[in-house]
Parts: structure tokens; C-alpha cells; sequence
């Protein structure tokens, strides 16, 4: 009996070991487990856009239907870190076909693994045309020519607004004209606004300002959303990303036309920032100056400073603007769904003279009444798949971009904006439909920041900001010289190249 | 008994073996090699060459010259070594005086143990989530801000600066692990024979003679085992510290430094970062090693 015992004990450990050896030599032994996991699926999408996760779902199965194949599907939400699962599926036999890159700055690691297809090798006709029809300013490209990503959908960011709040504040009669003043006004009309606006919602006295040339004041008696304002700007002070990559953002296509731009600056180029980032300094503080929270310690702080409170703040209409883009829409449509349909969205101004600019397809002007509008998130193709498999990946994203059944599910199911969106198209959501405005006008910026790592921006300038500066209550003149050069100097050590 | 052993040694032993070396030493091994070449996570990089064969991009020591330069794992090092030699005394005090305290009450000891060992159970991204809202919320605005109960600055905003991040950070941990080394001191403390104390005061010794001359030398074993728990886990800590202030105003301990190393580049950097694992490892296991050298030396034979 004990011998039996002895025996099947080894006996299992032996078959333990050689299910780990399995497992270990999968990644040496690629032919022999692809064909295995041939049997599996045929196409493999790991998309890094959890929020959209079940519509999305829905919609591959319906491809499945259609063209007989199996796809297997991988969902990351685009705010986790979606880079270490994507490494990992990269280093083992099972790739996946398509794949997910947030932007240029994600694009470098797969350039130069060689992982990234670039489509301008690519063999399938209609998906050639699909690639080269996408537009100069939304392609995924590090010098320009190559082209990787097919964009999921557009998005765009600036001041959002209540157009009921400016209603109550304004009176319906000005309604239309303060909003069209506000889009084309300059940086020291806007910071007149701002400053009269909260004086308004301090002592509920009114103080007139001038838009565009055009005088208004608030009315007289606080009505309607504006009796619960508390401030003018609805900021989260703890989300680095909001500052420091979007807001920054702006300020950077004062320079630079597009995120390869500024991944291939010199340190001329980069010198050639410090004026755009000045006016990115100053125009910061006039929010920040203004927000719910005070400036000082609590304004960072996680518990008070969090991008959700942010949100709750201004859909509670305690705020008259938020700086978000139109990806706030899911979480309002929770918190206050009528308000969705009133929301427009104004650019974030800053005070750039033309010497700041440095385009020369840029004026002062323009910059005034422009917003970032640009993609988020690109479908890539793997170059180390079989061919069979990139193929089908080509196929897929074809139909996903020009069939019927696709399009009704990225504008009514995901809540997107198509990045080929004909110039008559109309979004249930007001904020879709005012980021679409600027883009038919050609009003907006792109962006640069996918040009530089979230190293430089996040963690080097953002926790400089937020630690040295949203810290403390007053900025001089020189902090935002401060600023600058801070920036200045860590970019010159962090860039790519 | 002992010839059970010697029959199913390798029955028993297979198992435990096969894991540690497929789970531990295998990786372990592996990292110590990628330490050496230019690991990118999904290839390998040597002079912006990628290849997909390790063997072409060895880099010789250029990750450890990398580690040693990087001024954010010159700091995260130093600031490792000062929140462990504060979080090691201070847990050891905490833990040997609540030690002290419960075996010399009745009743409700067990009560107490039970309590000052709770903490323990949480894990510690809960523990950091808890404490982070604890020193946001509570402590400046409740009990020390200027409207609170007893107003102190220093426990106000107790996650930012550039001193309190560290204490605030001993704050918790000293919360965590105190519990479970009053326990192990307790264990120590309840084998101290009674006669020993008895014969100290029949010589005439004092309450202090009687701690510094028994307890202390009687104690070592257990004093050994805490000290070295303490340290190790002090120094290796990570969950803490990614959930209570996650890096900002320079509070990176060595294991998030590690962990944050790939992302402080835009090609994720492996390599150095798996260089400075192996720094981390070779100095952990050193200052372990002397310390429970040290400490087995004056531990005292019965």
C-alpha cells in the first residue's frame, strides 16, 4: 500500500512538473501552439476601451455571425493600466491581431519592437484606402508618412458649460450672443468674465464685463441653477492628467501643429515653448484662483480633489464650468441626465500674443476660438501574427468603419464621434455636437501631448504643479516663468530622441 | 518518526521544490540575466537595434550604471533606509511596551490582543485607502486642523510635504504590524520562568534591573524574530506606500521605485529596472543576514 502511495505521489509531482514545463516552453515553442490555438479563435482584439466593453462585444459577435469566424475579446478600461496586460499578451504565443495604442507616445514601443503594421504596407485594397483616407490631423504617425492606427472615435476638450446656467445668469435674451462672444473672446475679456462672474457668486452684486467687444452683466437677481452656484470653475486638483497632459496640451499647439512635431523637437524647438507655457501658467491660475476647492493643501488632496467630485460639483451646478471633453458624458448622464443635452463646451483660453505662437498656420485669433479635437485611442495591427490573421484584422476593421451596422454602433451604442463624420451628421449629445462645430470650422488643435511621455507631463511637471504650486494660495509673476523653464529643462532630459 | 522522513523525503519535499524552483528561482534567474541586456518588456533593445533574442542586445553592467545614476533610486534607497530605521523602532517599542502592558493585566487581555492585532488582517492597499481618507479628512479637518479638536499643524495634511509623507507613513505601518509583534513578544515574554524574577527580588533588584538584566536578555529570541520581520517587511513594503500618497512629494520606498521604473521611460525600460531589482535584493538579503548574525549573538542559553 505504501508503495502505491509512493508511487502516485511522484507520479503526480511528474505531472505537475511537466504541466509547468508546458506552460514554460509555450514561448519557445511558437508553431507548435499557434496551431493549437488556431482552434481557439481566429481573430484576437485586446482593446484598451473597457468603457464601451458590452456594446462592443455585442458588435463582434454580430461579425462573428456575418463572417464565420471567432474573434476572442480582451476589454481594459482606458483609465487603468492597460500597458502591463498588453505586454504580457504581446510576450506570449497568443498575440493579439489588433490592438490598442492611446497615441502617439504609446506608438514608440511598438514601432520599434516591430509589433505595429505600418499600413502602408499593407496588402488588402480596401483597407489601404480605409488607412490613407483618414485625415492628416487624426493619423497615428511618428514622422508624418507612416500611418498605424485607425482611430476608435474623435474627442475634444475645452470649458464645458451649462447653457441653462448661462441662461439664469445671463437671461435668455443674451443667451446666443454670450455664447457665440465667449467662443472668439480674448484672454483678457475671458479673465474679465471670470473675475466679474465671481463676484457675482460671492456677493451677488453684478459688475459689467466686456465680450468680444460687447458689454453684459449678469442679472440683477440670482434665478433658476445660478442661485446654487459657488464658483466659477469645477477643478480636480489631484488628477495630474487634467493639468498637466490636456491642459498643457493646449499651450504646446500654441507651437507645435502635431504630436510628431514635438516628439522630433530640438532644443531650439523645445526653448521656442517657454512663452506658450507662460501663458499655460498664468491661464491655470485663473482657474484654479476660481475653483471650488481653495488653492492650498485640500485643493490636492484626493478625498476633495478628485476628478468624480470634480464632476458631481458642476452637474450638481454648484460650478459654471468644468475643463473636461465629452468623455464626462457617461458619468453626467448618471448624475444629471437633462443636463446632458444643455452642455456646450468653449475653449480654454490663454494669453498668447504672436510672438507665443509659433505656427505659422496659427493667429492669435484662431487660438482664441480653438479646441483640441483629436484621437484617443487607436486600433493597431500586429506585424508578428500570421499574415491569415492580419488580414482578417484589416477585414474587421474595414466593415467596423464602413458598414451600416457598425456606424449605428459607434454613434448610438458607444456614444461616439466617428472620426469620419460627414459634415450633416448630428449626435443625440449636445457636447458631441458642439466639439463637431469646431471641427467643421477647423477650429481646433491637436494633440501634441501624445508627442512626449506621460513621464515629462504627468509625473515631472504634474507633480511639480500640483506638489510646489496648487499648494499654495498665491502665484507671483515669476511662477509662471518658474514654470516654464521647469518644463523646459525636463523635457530637454526626457525626450525620445 | 525519523524514518518516515528518510522514506518519503522526496515525496514530500518534490512538491514544494518543484514550485519554489519553477516560481522563484527560475525568474529569479531570469531577472538576474534581463538585468544584463537591454529588456524592453517585449524585446530587447541595444544601441535603438530591437531584437527578439536576448543574446544580441547584452548590455553588460550598463542597467546597474543606469540604477546607480538615477537620481530617483538614489533617493527612494535613502528614503528606504530612513522610514525603516524610524518604522523598526518605533514598531519594536510599540509592540514590546503593548506587550508588557497586556501580560501584566487580567481579564481583559485576550480582548486586547484580539484588537491590536485586527489591523493586521487588512491588506495593505485597503490600509493605505483607509489612512489616506484618515489623514485627509480626519486628522486635518476633524481632530487637528485649526477648527478641529486639538489643533497641530504637523498631523494636518499629513500626505504632502516633504517631511510628514514619512511619518504618516509610520503611522500606518506602526498601526499594521504592531499587533502581531506584540504577540510574538508575548509568546517570548510568558516563557521567561517566574523563578527568575523571584530570585532577583529576593536579591534586591529594582523594576529596571529586573527588565534590563532578565527580560531583555531572555527575550532575545523573540527580539530577533521581530527585528527581523520588521525590518525585511519595512524595507520591501509597496502596497502602502502606492496607496497613500503613490510616489508624490518624493516618498517612492525602493519597491515602487522599482515598479514605476519601466514608466519613467517612453520606451519602458526593464532592463535597469530589473538591475535595480537585483541591487534591492542583494541589500535586503545583507543587512538581514547581519542583523540576525547580530542579534543571535546575544541571545542567551537556557
Amino acid at each position: 500500500m505504501k508503495k502505491i502511495l509512493q508511487v502516485a505521489c511522484v507520479a503526480i509531482t511528474l505531472c505537475l512538473s511537466i504541466f509547468f514545463a508546458h506552460g514554460c516552453s509555450q514561448d519557445s515553442n511558437l508553431s507548435a501552439t499557434k496551431i493549437s490555438s488556431k482552434n481557439k479563435y481566429d481573430l484576437y482584439i485586446f482593446s484598451s476601451k473597457g468603457e464601451i466593453s458590452q456594446p462592443f462585444k455585442e458588435l463582434c459577435n454580430i461579425y462573428e455571425k456575418e463572417r464565420g469566424i471567432r474573434i476572442r475579446l480582451q476589454q481594459i478600461g482606458s483609465g487603468t493600466n492597460h500597458l502591463e496586460p498588453l505586454r504580457i499578451q504581446m510576450s506570449s504565443s497568443e498575440k493579439p491581431s489588433i490592438f490598442s495604442i492611446q497615441g502617439l507616445r504609446e506608438l514608440i514601443e511598438w514601432q520599434y519592437s516591430k509589433t505595429a503594421l505600418d499600413f502602408n504596407n499593407s496588402t488588402l485594397e480596401s483597407f489601404k484606402n480605409l488607412a490613407n483616407e483618414i485625415p492628416p490631423n487624426f493619423r497615428l504617425t511618428s514622422d508624418g508618412k507612416n500611418n498605424y492606427g485607425i482611430p476608435y472615435s474623435i474627442e475634444g476638450y475645452g470649458y464645458i458649460a451649462d447653457k441653462q446656467m448661462l441662461c439664469d445668469i445671463f437671461g435668455e435674451n443674451n443667451l446666443k450672443d454670450i455664447m457665440r462672444d465667449l467662443k472668439v473672446s480674448s484672454y483678457g475679456e475671458f479673465e474679465n468674465f471670470v473675475k466679474s462672474l465671481d463676484f457675482y457668486i460671492k456677493t451677488g452684486n453684478v459688475r459689467s464685463f466686456e465680450l468680444n467687444g460687447r458689454t453684459y452683466m449678469p442679472q440683477k437677481d440670482k434665478v433658476g441653477l445660478a442661485k446654487n452656484l459657488e464658483a466659477v470653475f469645477s477643478v480636480a486638483g489631484a488628477e495630474r492628467w487634467t493639468y498637466c497632459d490636456h491642459m498643457v496640451n493646449i499651450a504646446l499647439g500654441a507651437v507645435f501643429k502635431s504630436p510628431f512635431e514635438l516628439l522630433n523637437a530640438d532644443n531650439t524647438q523645445a526653448d521656442s515653448m517657454k512663452g506658450a507655457l507662460k501663458k499655460y501658467a498664468k491661464s491655470l491660475d485663473l482657474k484654479t484662483s476660481h475653483a471650488m476647492v481653495k488653492r492650498g493643501p485640500e485643493f490636492i488632496n484626493v478625498t476633495s480633489g478628485d476628478y468624480n467630485r470634480a464632476i458631481k460639483d458642476f452637474s450638481d451646478g454648484k460650478t459654471v464650468f468644468i475643463k473636461q471633453g465629452n468623455w464626462i458624458g457617461p458619468n453626467i448622464s448618471k448624475l444629471n441626465p437633462d443636463m446632458l443635452k444643455r452642455l456646450v463646451v468653449f475653449p480654454v483660453k490663454m494669453d498668447m500674443s504672436s510672438e507665443d505662437i509659433k505656427r505659422d498656420d496659427m493667429t492669435v485669433d484662431k487660438f482664441n476660438r480653438s479646441i483640441p479635437v483629436y484621437v484617443p485611442n487607436f486600433f493597431a495591427i500586429n506585424a508578428k501574427v500570421d499574415i491569415k490573421e492580419q488580414e482578417l484584422a484589416e477585414e474587421f476593421l474595414v466593415w467596423l468603419n464602413t458598414s451600416d451596422v457598425a456606424r449605428d454602433y459607434i454613434i448610438n451604442k458607444f456614444g461616439f464621434i466617428p472620426y469620419n463624420a460627414p459634415d450633416d451628421l448630428v449626435l443625440d449629445s449636445s457636447l458631441n455636437n458642439s466639439i463637431l462645430e469646431y471641427k467643421r470650422s477647423s477650429d481646433t488643435l491637436a494633440a501634441v501631448y501624445h508627442g512626449v511621455g506621460e513621464n515629462w507631463s504627468k509625473e515631472t511637471l504634474g507633480l511639480k504643479i500640483m506638489e510646489d504650486y496648487l499648494t499654495k494660495t498665491d502665484w507671483q509673476e515669476n511662477d509662471y516663468n518658474d514654470i516654464a523653464c521647469f518644463a523646459i529643462e525636463k523635457f530637454k532630459e526626457l525626450k525620445f530622441w | 518518526m525519523n524514518k518516515y522522513y528518510k522514506k518519503w523525503f522526496w515525496a514530500l519535499v518534490l512538491p514544494s521544490l518543484l514550485l519554489f524552483i519553477l516560481v522563484i528561482l527560475v525568474p529569479f534567474l531570469l531577472g538576474i540575466f534581463y538585468s544584463f541586456t537591454g529588456y524592453k518588456g517585449t524585446f530587447f533593445l541595444k544601441d535603438r537595434v530591437a531584437t527578439d533574442n536576448p543574446f544580441q542586445a547584452m548590455v553588460g553592467l550598463e542597467n546597474y550604471e543606469k540604477a546607480f545614476n538615477n537620481e530617483s533610486f538614489q533617493h527612494a534607497f535613502l528614503y528606504t533606509v530612513k522610514f525603516t530605521i524610524i518604522a523598526v523602532v518605533v514598531i519594536n517599542l510599540l509592540a514590546l511596551i503593548l506587550a508588557i502592558l497586556i501580560t501584566n493585566i487580567k481579564g481583559l487581555a485576550n480582548l486586547f490582543k484580539t484588537i491590536f492585532f485586527m489591523p493586521n488582517l487588512l491588506g495593505g492597499l485597503a490600509l493605505g485607502f483607509i489612512w489616506q481618507f484618515i489623514f485627509e479628512v480626519i486628522f486635518t479637518k476633524f481632530f487637528f486642523g485649526k477648527d478641529g479638536l486639538v489643533p497641530i499643524d504637523f498631523l494636518t495634511n499629513m500626505t504632502q510635504g516633504p517631511i510628514k509623507p514619512l511619518f504618516a507613513l509610520v503611522i500606518l505601518v506602526a498601526w499594521q504590524m504592531t499587533g502581531y509583534m506584540m504577540i510574538i513578544f508575548i509568546t517570548g515574554l510568558n516563557n521567561i520562568p517566574e523563578e527568575l524574577y523571584e530570585a532577583a527580588e529576593i536579591d534586591g533588584a529594582g523594576a529596571f534591573r529586573k527588565f534590563k538584566d532578565i527580560t531583555l536578555p531572555m527575550l532575545m529570541p523573540s527580539i530577533t524574530i521581530v527585528f527581523f520581520l520588521t525590518l525585511a517587511n519595512c524595507f520591501k513594503l509597496l502596497d502602502q506606500n502606492v496607496a497613500l500618497t503613490n510616489g508624490a512629494f518624493n516618498t517612492r520606498l525602493l519597491a515602487l521605485q522599482i515598479l514605476k521604473t519601466p514608466s519613467d521611460y517612453l520606451i519602458p525600460d526593464y532592463g535597469q529596472a530589473q538591475a535595480q531589482a537585483v541591487i534591492f535584493f542583494i541589500v535586503i538579503a545583507l543587512i538581514t543576514l547581519l542583523q540576525v548574525y547580530f542579534t543571535k549573538k546575544k541571545e542567551v542559553e537556557m
